[in-house]
């Protein structure tokens, strides 16, 4: 349902997103995971715009590791202590057996990429409608997130418009 | 530093910060709860045993832990270690 319009690749970018949820200890995904997911399908408008600009999925993970141990730092935590004590059993992965359903912040997201994609006249929902709804989130953690990586939403858009003109050309 | 320059999270200035602090706090617990309780699985304890100290029932550390220990460590029975602590 949620799907409707969907390309391969958004779809993809979206199931990808939950593996990247899964493998970061997401207990719902966020709209950062849709960022990850896009990354790490790699394929699309979306992806060639975060590219170009120097994003590349290692880095975005880790700006999300990041975020957590930040987080839980703020209220006198050590992740990396938390980490030693546990021993090699300690992974932030959710299992296999646990569902993760979609964060608010997700589930607007893809209502923005709708509403983006219908603005846009366009008749199929791909990565770049995905990453403009993700962009709507104005302070989202996919957003703050691209911020620590150097990359402001407008300059984003732009890229975005830019590849999108010269695909059309 | 006096008292009303310090920053303090979760304050009334800055809410998200610590309810993000919440949601990492939450997930790191769970990823810690999955770690403990599969080391003392390892270390050869009983689910009765692991639950025990984990103040729940043995169900409820079952129906959480066991599908995915079992699944990383086949063949091993649940331990008997700690069962006449």
């Amino acid at each position: 349902m949620i799907f409707t319009r969907f390309t391969d690749r958004s779809r993809k970018s979206v199931e990808a997103a939950l593996e990247e949820a899964r493998m970061l200890g997401h207990d719902s995904l966020g709209d950062e995971d849709l960022l990850l997911g896009i990354l790490r399908t790699d394929e699309g408008l979306a992806a060639e715009a975060l590219y170009s600009l120097g994003v590349r999925l290692e880095g975005a993970r880790e700006e999300s590791e990041e975020m957590l141990s930040l987080a839980l730092s703020s209220i006198g935590i050590s992740l990396e202590e938390v980490r030693r004590e546990a021993g090699d059993t300690f992974e932030m992965r959710i299992p296999e057996d646990r569902r993760i359903p979609l964060s608010p912040q997700a589930k607007k997201a893809l209502v923005e990429a709708r509403r983006r994609m219908r603005r846009m006249g366009d008749n199929y929902l791909g990565t770049e409608h995905v990453l403009l709804g993700i962009l709507g989130n104005t302070d989202g953690m996919a957003v703050r997130m691209l911020a620590g990586m150097g990359v402001s939403p407008e300059v984003l858009e732009d890229r975005l418009f830019e590849l999108r003109g010269r695909a059309a050309d | 530093m006096d008292e009303m320059t310090r920053t303090r999270v979760g304050g009334p200035e800055d809410p998200r910060e610590g309810l993000e602090a919440v949601v990492a706090l939450r997930r790191t617990l769970e990823a810690l709860e999955a770690a403990q309780v599969e080391n003392a699985f390892v270390a050869g304890w009983s689910w009765a045993r692991i639950a025990e100290v984990l103040g729940v029932s043995k169900q409820a550390v079952h129906k959480k832990h066991a599908k995915r220990i079992r699944a990383k460590y086949p063949g091993r029975p649940p331990g008997r270690k700690g069962r006449d602590l």
